[in-house]
C-alpha cells in the first residue's frame, strides 16, 4: 500500500508543477508591470522591490495603445455581433431541421479552419487595397466575420442539440409557431452554452494577430499589433512598458475565464 | 407540424452566403495572383503560368520551411497530447473534486492569453540575462543561457510555449472525458488487480478514443497557427532555423521583396495541402 501512496505523492507533485507552470509566466508578468527598469534588468530576478504605476499610466496615456484599444473592441465586438446574429439562427436550423446536406454545411464551416490564415490575408490585402478599404475596420470587421461566424455555428450546433426536443414539442402545442419556438424558446434554454460559445469566438478574434498585421498598417491597427511593435523595439527595450501591454492585452480575453470553463464542462459532461 | 416552414431556407442561407463570399473570393483571388508576377510596389502585372511553382522547387528557403513546418507539427501534435493525457490522468488520480475545479479554471489561463502575449512573455523568461526560466541555468553554471539564438533549441523553444498553451488546456478536457466515463469498467480492473497504468492503457483510453482523436485533429489544424509566435520570438530566426511556411510566405511578400505572387503561390500550395490532408483525416475518422 505504501507504493500506491507514494505514488499518488508523485502524482499530486506533478499536477502541482502543471498549476505552477500554468499560473507563474502571467503573474509574473504581472509584477514585472509594476516594476522600474532598474528592477528588471537585474541578473538575479526579484521579488521585492519598489513598485511603480509609471509602466501602466505610461501604456495607457500613449496614443497607439488607446486606438488599438478602440480598434479592437470596435472590430472584435461588431464581428462577435454579425457572427451571432447571422450564426445563431443557421445554427438552430442545422441542429433541428432535417436538412438534406446538414453534414456537409458542418464540414464546410469546419473547413474554413483549416484555411492557412496567410493564404486568406494575401488575397484579402489586394482586394481591400483594390476597393479602397485597406487598412480600415470595415475590412476587418468583415475578414474577421469569416472567423467569428464559423466558430458561432460550430459552436452552437451542439447547444442547440441539447436542448430537450419535448420543450420545444409543448410549445408547439401550445400554438407557438417556428419563428416564436427559436426566439422564446431554443434561444433562452440553450442561453448558457450559446453564451460560451459567443465568448469564444471573441477571444478568437481578439487574439487573432496574423490577419490584422498585414490588412492594416496605421488607422484599423488591433492592440496585439500595436504590443507586437513594443516587442520589437531596439536595444534599450522599455521592458517595464511591455510587462504592462502585455498585461493590457491578456486582460480581455481571461475576464471570460469563468463563463469558458463551464462551457467546457458542460459540453463534456452532457455528451458522455 | 406544419411540415413546410420558411425557416431553415431563411435561417441558413444568409450565413452560407457570406461564409462562401468570404472564403472563396479570397481563395480565387490568392489562386489568381499565384499565376500572375504581382509585386507589391507596382501597379500591373502580367501572367507568368506556372512559373512561381517552378521557382518555389528550386528555392532552398521554401523546401526549409516546409521542413520547419512539419518537425513543428509533429513536436506540438506529440508533445500536446501526451502532456494532456498524462495530466488528464494524474488529476483524475490525485486531485480532489475541489482541486479539480481550481485546475480546470486555471490550465485555462495559459490558452486564453493573446498568442503575442505568451511569446512576449515566455521570450522574456528565457532573456539570457534576465530570464526567470533561465535563471537557475545561469545561477548553477554561471553561464547564460540563449535558448533563442541557439539554431539546434531555437525551434523547440518556440514549441514548448505552444505547448504550454495547448496541453493545460486539453488536460482539462481530458479530465472531464475521464469523469464522464462509466466507474464499473475501472473498478472491475481493479478488482481484476490490474496496475493503474494498465487500467488507463488498456480500459480507460480505449473507451475514449474517438474523443481523443477528434481533439489530435483539432490540434492539427491549430498548430498550422505558429506564426504570431514565432514572429514575436524569433522572426524565422536564427538565420531559416524557425521559418515555416507562413512566416517565409509573409517575408516574401511583405517585408523583403514584396513580391505578393510568390507569397501567394506558397499560400496557394499551402491551402492545397491542408485542405487535402484535413478533408482525407476527417473522412477516416467519421467513416
Amino acid at each position: 500500500m505504501s507504493s500506491r501512496g507514494r505514488g499518488k505523492w508523485v502524482a499530486k507533485s506533478a499536477v502541482a508543477l502543471a498549476a505552477a507552470i500554468a499560473v507563474i509566466p502571467a503573474l509574473w508578468t504581472l509584477l514585472n508591470a509594476f516594476k522600474n527598469r532598474v528592477d528588471l534588468v537585474t541578473p538575479t530576478p526579484l521579488l521585492i522591490f519598489h513598485p511603480t504605476l509609471d509602466n501602466i499610466l505610461y501604456v495607457l496615456g500613449r496614443e497607439s495603445v488607446t486606438a488599438g484599444l478602440i480598434n479592437s473592441i470596435l472590430v472584435s465586438g461588431a464581428s462577435v455581433l454579425i457572427g451571432m446574429v447571422l450564426g445563431l439562427p443557421a445554427a438552430y436550423a442545422v441542429a433541428r431541421y432535417p436538412i438534406k446536406r446538414a453534414d456537409d454545411i458542418q464540414f464546410f464551416v469546419l473547413s474554413l479552419r483549416f484555411l492557412p490564415p496567410v493564404a486568406v490575408a494575401i488575397p484579402l490585402m489586394v482586394i481591400w487595397l483594390d476597393l479602397g478599404l485597406y487598412d480600415s475596420r470595415v475590412a476587418l470587421i468583415a475578414t474577421y466575420t469569416l472567423l467569428t461566424l464559423s466558430s458561432i455555428i460550430w459552436l452552437a450546433v451542439p447547444a442547440f442539440k441539447r436542448v430537450p426536443k419535448e420543450v420545444e414539442e409543448a410549445a408547439k402545442v401550445d400554438g407557438y409557431g417556428p419563428y416564436a419556438i427559436f426566439f422564446l424558446i431554443a434561444l433562452p434554454v440553450a442561453s448558457r452554452s450559446l453564451i460560451g460559445a459567443v465568448a469564444f469566438s471573441f477571444v478568437l478574434v481578439w487574439n487573432e494577430f496574423l490577419i490584422a498585421l498585414m490588412l492594416t498598417t496605421s488607422d484599423a491597427k488591433t492592440l496585439p499589433i500595436v504590443a507586437s511593435e513594443l516587442t520589437q523595439l531596439g536595444r534599450d527595450v522599455p521592458w517595464g512598458i511591455l510587462n504592462a501591454s502585455v498585461i493590457l492585452l491578456s486582460l480581455p480575453p481571461l475576464l471570460f475565464i469563468g463563463i469558458l470553463s463551464g462551457f467546457l464542462n458542460s459540453v463534456i459532461k452532457k455528451k458522455a | 407540424m406544419k411540415s413546410k416552414t420558411s425557416l431553415p431556407a431563411v435561417f441558413i442561407s444568409p450565413s452560407m452566403i457570406v461564409l462562401a463570399v468570404l472564403a472563396f473570393v479570397p481563395t480565387v483571388f490568392a489562386i489568381n495572383i499565384a499565376f500572375q508576377d504581382k509585386q507589391l510596389s507596382s501597379e500591373d502585372s502580367h501572367y507568368v503560368g506556372l512559373a512561381n511553382f517552378i521557382a518555389l522547387f528550386s528555392d532552398r528557403r521554401f523546401l526549409n520551411s516546409i521542413v520547419v513546418s512539419l518537425t513543428w507539427e509533429v513536436m506540438t501534435v506529440v508533445a500536446t497530447m501526451c502532456i494532456a493525457v498524462l495530466l488528464g490522468i494524474l488529476m483524475f488520480e490525485a486531485a480532489s473534486a475541489r482541486m479539480r475545479n481550481i485546475l480546470s479554471v486555471v490550465f485555462l489561463i495559459p490558452v486564453l492569453m493573446p498568442r503575442v502575449s505568451a511569446a512576449f512573455v515566455w521570450k522574456f523568461a528565457f532573456h539570457p540575462l534576465f530570464g526567470l526560466a533561465v535563471y537557475p541555468y545561469k545561477a548553477i553554471t554561471g553561464q547564460p543561457l540563449d535558448l533563442l539564438a541557439n539554431p539546434s533549441t531555437a525551434l523547440a523553444t518556440v514549441a514548448f510555449v505552444d505547448v504550454w498553451q495547448w496541453s493545460l488546456f486539453f488536460s482539462v478536457i481530458i479530465l472531464h472525458l475521464l469523469e464522464s466515463l462509466p466507474h464499473e469498467p475501472l473498478e472491475a480492473a481493479e478488482l481484476d488487480h490490474a496496475r493503474t497504468w494498465e487500467r488507463y492503457a488498456y480500459v480507460a483510453l480505449p473507451m475514449l478514443k474517438i474523443p481523443l482523436i477528434s481533439l489530435t485533429f483539432v490540434k492539427m489544424i491549430e498548430s498550422l497557427r505558429s506564426f504570431d509566435l514565432i514572429y514575436v520570438m524569433t522572426r524565422g530566426g536564427p538565420g531559416i532555423k524557425t521559418e515555416t511556411l507562413d512566416m517565409y510566405a509573409f517575408s516574401q511578400g511583405f517585408i523583403e521583396s514584396g513580391n505578393i505572387s510568390y507569397a501567394s503561390s506558397m499560400a496557394v500550395l499551402m491551402m492545397v495541402a491542408t485542405t487535402i490532408a484535413f478533408t482525407a483525416l476527417w473522412k477516416r475518422v467519421h467513416a
